[in-house]
């Protein structure tokens, strides 16, 4: 048991359920994160991320199916995975009247671990004379900061970062990113809980989409945009803006092309992907000179809108 | 600098190694330090402390310097203690440490929890047992240190006034009230492991204390009269029931224990757990012989005839002070019991 042979799972999921009385949190989820990757975990509010993260941790307890964190059994083999994992949970609490340095201490000694305080400081962007303050009143960044270095204690195989950018500024999200990048660098699998898209998309290699208790997607970040509309939109400026009608005839015509619309000298299309010299040849095939085009990716955003909100996105499983 | 010149290094590093030791033999060793680091900043604690010192001072300060009327005479000097212990300290301790125990635990594990910091203490890798155990200890530490201490400030009193001062005796007391203590906290912070509010888990605590303190005996003695009248079990085991019933009632045996502590002689433990009964002599004297294997004698009192329970046989052994005080420690195994079923199959 956990005895590690070539690639492994850090994470799987396996048909997990979880009901709290009548109200079904997770519906059979089945999940693999691959050792080593960036796993960005992607949801709205009340998706069922934290309830996945705590069946991961033990905190709750699954009503059907199995949870493994790096090949142990999520339950009955619990403090073995914590031994070997950095925990930023969502929903904490520090302890008020220990210092910073204590809380250090604490992680420290309950890993086993001979990590230098300093350092973790250091790493998490908090100052020395931060540290022997008193954690009760630190601000929520502070205290995020201090709980993620309690995470980065004792080099752990699996960091599990559950909504690891609240309360931080754009700095600390910037730290928090180059973090998981050394981390992941030095092997760590990361497990990065979310629901806001521009911090996964920034950092993660893979992303999977829980909406509902359920897991509606899993992918690469580029293969998600794909998946989703396999629509990217061009912006064609045209040279002369008496051509724009007969531009947009033109194009309108092609396969490849979903939508056309003209603005002044502003030629907007909604085409597949790959389209885009079809596109281009056609309208200088129908007379009309090209002065400039733009091609834009469907945003994540967008993306992540179309899978949470509309059912009819959803690809098929 | 040479260790020689600096014996606190030699000092530090020892302690060093004792913290770590205990760190790697016991997994709760590191719950209960946190837990005891947190709480000894809490002004509740010193203001525990305060409190147990003023309440352990006062008899004795009262002895010593308002010439308190303890009704003892001079000859009786070597009893003053006793005399203290069981008409003062005795009850104070019996109705107020519980009281301290769940101030100190109720809320050990609810508060953690409607916080969130548990998610933080099990993020790291403790098992909810560790976590329990660390709290446990961690907390009768809390309890334990200024009860020590106000033990100690309230010895230095009684070697200062007339009452003769007795370590032996005092020790045991302190012993046998340390042991209390810690079945109550244990109590205390099982419960808290139960309820998911620190309201909950305070009113459950009150509830268990107020059942124990004021409502077991009559508990014992129903179940008595039940297997006498109902079920027909009379004579010696319902004594026997009602005695084992009574005992395992922490205070109870907290209280025997101290009387047993406080009589003299070899009798002293059969008159303890003989006083626990008040019945009427007919049936004092089968409980002397029968349950407590000793020899009544009756005697004419001031309100009546009283039974004295004396004899040269020896007492059951179970019902030895060895097996009361053991016994009044299983509470801690029950409280771990309930902790098992309900804190660690829990969701959080």
């Amino acid at each position: 048991m956990g005895v590690k042979s070539g690639r492994m799972a850090a994470i799987e999921l396996d048909g997990v359920t979880k009901r709290f009385g009548r109200v079904t949190a997770l519906e059979s989820v089945d999940l693999t994160v691959d050792e080593g990757e960036i796993f960005g975990f992607l949801g709205p509010n009340g998706a069922g991320k934290s309830t996945s993260i705590n069946i991961l941790l033990d905190f709750v307890r699954s009503t059907e199916g199995t949870a493994t964190v790096l090949g142990y059994d999520a339950h009955e083999e619990s403090t073995a995975i914590r031994e070997r994992t950095g925990v930023l949970p969502e929903g904490y609490d520090v302890y008020d009247r220990l210092t910073g340095y204590e809380h250090l201490e604490f992680a420290i000694e309950s890993k086993d671990a001979d990590d230098d305080p300093d350092e973790l400081l250091d790493r998490v962007g908090l100052s020395h004379e931060e540290g022997a303050r008193k954690a009760g009143g630190y601000s929520k960044g502070m205290a995020q900061r201090l709980v993620l270095a309690m995470a980065l204690v004792g080099e752990p195989e699996l960091l599990v970062l559950d909504e690891p950018t609240t309360g931080l500024d754009p700095n600390g999200a910037r730290l928090l990113r180059d973090i998981v990048r050394e981390e992941n660098e030095r092997g760590a699998t990361v497990f990065f809980s979310s629901h806001i898209l521009s911090q996964v998309e920034a950092v993660c290699d893979t992303v999977g989409i829980l909406n509902d208790g359920e897991l509606i997607a899993k992918d690469s970040v580029d293969g998600l945009r794909d998946a989703a509309t396999g629509d990217t939109r061009l912006v064609v400026t045209i040279g002369d803006e008496a051509d724009g009608e007969t531009a947009r005839e033109a194009v309108t015509e092609l396969r490849s092309v979903d939508s056309a619309s003209i603005d002044e000298d502003r030629l907007t299309i909604d085409c597949n992907d790959g389209a885009k010299m079809t596109v281009l040849n056609a309208i200088e095939d129908a007379g009309v000179t090209v002065a400039d085009f733009e091609a834009q990716e469907t945003s994540l955003e967008d993306l992540f809108a179309a899978y949470t909100e509309t059912e009819e996105v959803a690809p098929e499983q | 600098m040479s260790t020689e010149d600096n014996p606190f290094d030699g000092v530090a590093a020892g302690l060093g190694a004792v913290d770590e030791q205990l760190r790697d033999t016991f997994g709760w060793y590191t719950v209960a330090k946190k837990e005891f680091r947190d709480a000894i900043r809490s002004r509740g604690l010193w203001l525990l402390s305060l409190i147990f010192v003023v309440f352990f001072i006062l008899p004795v300060a009262g002895a010593l310097y308002l010439g308190l009327n303890l009704n003892i005479t001079a000859g009786d000097q070597q009893l003053g203690m006793q005399v203290l212990i069981s008409s003062l300290y005795l009850n104070m301790v019996t109705f107020l440490l519980p009281v301290v125990a769940i101030f100190v635990g109720y809320a050990a594990i609810t508060k953690e929890r409607t916080s969130g910091s548990l998610k933080l203490l099990l993020s790291l890798p403790h098992s909810r047992k560790d976590v329990i155990l660390g709290k446990v200890l961690g907390r009768c530490l809390v309890v334990g240190v200024p009860l020590l201490f106000a033990y100690g400030v309230a010895a230095l009193f009684f070697v200062a006034s007339s009452v003769t001062f007795q370590p032996e005796l005092y020790g045991l007391f302190a012993l046998f009230t340390f042991g209390f203590a810690i079945v109550f906290v244990s109590i205390t912070v099982s419960i808290s492991g139960a309820f998911s509010t620190s309201m909950r888990s305070g009113i459950a605590s009150f509830f268990a204390y107020f059942y124990l303190t004021f409502g077991w005996n009559s508990l014992a003695n129903g179940v008595g009269q039940i297997m006498a009248n109902q079920l027909g079990i009379g004579g010696s085991i319902r004594w026997h029931a009602v005695l084992i019933l009574k005992l395992l009632n922490p205070s109870q045996a907290y209280k025997t224990l101290t009387n047993s502590m406080l009589g003299e002689g070899a009798n002293a433990a059969r008159s303890a757990r003989f006083s626990m009964f008040s019945q009427q002599p007919p049936a004092m004297e089968s409980i002397c012989t029968q349950v407590l294997n000793g020899a009544p004698q009756v005697q004419q009192g001031l309100f009546g005839e009283t039974v004295v329970c004396g004899g040269q046989g020896s007492l059951p052994i179970y019902y030895s002070d060895a097996a009361v005080f053991v016994a009044m420690l299983v509470w801690v195994g029950i409280a771990a019991a309930i902790s098992y079923y309900t804190f660690n199959l829990a969701d959080l």
